[in-house]
């Protein structure tokens, strides 16, 4: 083995369009397969020299069903980040990171999949059976009702306008608008919209969720210098980190503590002392979009806005492209582009530094990737247009 | 899905099994470390506060403030969608460490902090099976 890299950076990505849930043609590990090779196509390499896997959440297609199809040389790593829900959307981020940096591997491909045909319900594949009978028994049972718990109190009791969540429901729609291949494009989400749409769990409404759509994306992260080798557009992994913050968090049946925090302080902070940098010197955020209440915690959590000033900082002027202060979800996010567990945002944040995005931030040079806010355990990465070591 | 999760697994095994049999009993038990004395919950095998594997069960009045709620409008639940919208409460029990418990609020009208008070409700295929808590807010 030669030397360690020091630095790691995505080659190639790779995405299907987004189908409705159960609309897909292919079956889902079709539907994978083909994201992968457009991401090696991507990168310039051959699908079969990617000797890494990593995913997250309730995937059940590890590496080792993708290696046979994929004619893999050698199969040096295959993860997958425990935790239910889309928590770990950006830890499998870190993972590959992990293995790159660690030399275990050299090409590592970080994806997901989701169709209804093979896996069920969305609902029910990302929850991973974590609505025990201390929910069920009372008709709870979804990941909507669960984060409906959490947004009720971060509303009434921690005093969070529900005009933030309306901001940033508005803002995804709106780059939603500009972007052709988002499912919600075309949808003009004006106040009256949103106020009037129905209810799913109050205090969420229909355009505060995401949505189940068939879709698969891949990214192929190798080393830094390797990536400069392979295209003339690497985008550099600054830092990530996959984590939990107390004092009472995991699998918890909603007594985790604090109740309405994100579970991203940990990852957040980490991802900060890593890279060096700060909130203050991000350019975009591709923000894990479950639900907007979430959302709102996620960006307290990771040192954007506080939850005093959140209705004053999350509006909608702020949080569009190109000129807000923080644009989120450039490509309409998980709730107007289309919901593929997180692994979306990942792709447009590659997008956005490499100039592809629907919605432009002219100049940026850091954008972080939020992973599912809420879950047992939560993670982030942040991405650079420079090698910032 | 199988495995500790599921409630159709050899529930008795289960390490809350006492909380069940207690409602059953209409009694609401709430798991504790025995050595140091912390409330423990939801139920584990092992004091996350001193390490201990000796956990004992007390017994403790079905009243508690409303910590969060919600009000579904979408059937997600089969056995519940004939009652949507339904309400459902949070309830912090103080006189147990803090516990949280997730139930079907009747009657409406509780806000965070509110108090309420449990009924015990007996097992029904609604209910999954299980005997339950209803809450309901104090006049």
């Amino acid at each position: 083995m030669g030397k360690r890299p020091t630095g790691v950076a995505v080659a190639g990505i790779g995405i299907t369009p987004y189908h409705k849930r159960g609309a897909s043609p292919d079956a889902e590990r079709k539907l994978l397969l083909k994201a992968i090779d457009a991401a090696a196509a991507d990168a310039g390499i051959p699908a079969s020299e990617i000797d890494g896997f990593c995913s997250y959440g309730a995937d059940v297609q590890e590496g080792t069903r993708l290696a046979g199809p994929l004619g893999t040389r050698e199969l040096r790593w295959s993860s997958l980040v425990w935790g239910g829900g889309g928590g770990g959307s950006a830890g499998a981020i870190a993972m590959a990171e992990a293995a790159i940096l660690s030399g275990h591997a050299e090409t590592v491909v970080v994806y997901r999949a989701t169709a209804e045909s093979s896996s069920g319900r969305l609902l029910r594949a990302v929850s991973q059976g974590v609505f025990g009978p201390h929910y069920a028994a009372h008709g709870v049972d979804s990941p909507a009702q669960a984060l409906g718990l959490r947004t009720q109190r971060l509303i009434e009791h921690d005093g969070i306008p529900p005009s933030a969540l309306r901001a940033i429901a508005q803002a995804c729609y709106h780059h939603a608008g500009k972007n052709p291949d988002a499912v919600g494009h075309g949808v003009d989400l004006t106040d009256e919209k949103y106020e009037s749409s129905r209810w799913i769990v109050e205090p969420l409404r229909l355009f505060d969720s995401s949505r189940e759509n068939d879709a698969a994306a891949a990214i192929i992260l190798t080393s830094a210098e390797r990536a400069r080798d392979l295209t003339d557009k690497p985008v550099y992994l600054l830092a990530s980190a996959i984590g939990a913050d107390g004092p009472k968090w995991g699998e918890l049946d909603e007594n985790h503590e604090p109740y309405t925090s994100s579970s991203q302080v940990s990852a957040g902070r980490r991802v900060w002392e890593r890279s060096g940098a700060t909130p203050a010197d991000v350019d975009a955020v591709q923000l894990y979009v479950n639900f907007t209440g979430p959302a709102v915690s996620a960006l307290i959590d990771l040192g954007f806005c506080t939850a005093e000033n959140a209705g004053e900082f999350l509006t909608f002027e702020n949080l569009i492209a190109p000129d807000g202060k923080l644009p989120i979800c450039t490509g309409g996010g998980d709730l107007a582009e289309g919901f593929l567990h997180g692994m979306g945002n990942a792709v447009e944040a590659v997008r956005l530094l490499r100039g592809e995005s629907s919605n432009p931030v002219p100049g940026a040079r850091l954008c972080l990737v939020s992973g599912g806010p809420i879950s047992e355990l939560s993670s982030a990465a942040l991405f650079a247009t420079t090698d910032g070591r | 899905m199988t495995g500790e999760r599921n409630a159709a697994v050899e529930f008795g095994q289960r390490v809350d099994a006492p909380y069940w049999t207690g409602l059953a009993e209409g009694e609401l038990r709430i798991q504790r470390c025995t050595s140091c004395r912390k409330w423990t919950w939801p139920a584990d095998w092992r004091c996350p506060g001193c390490g201990s594997y000796d956990l004992g069960w007390e017994a403790v009045e079905a009243v508690g403030t409303v910590f969060s709620r919600i009000r579904t409008h979408y059937p997600f639940v089969p056995a519940y969608a004939d009652l949507v919208p339904y309400d459902n409460v949070l309830v912090e029990l103080p006189q147990a460490g803090g516990a949280r418990l997730i139930g079907l609020l009747t009657g409406g009208g509780a806000r965070i902090g509110d108090r309420v008070r449990g009924t015990f409700v007996a097992a029904s295929e609604r209910t999954a099976g299980l005997p339950v808590l209803t809450w309901t807010k104090e006049s």
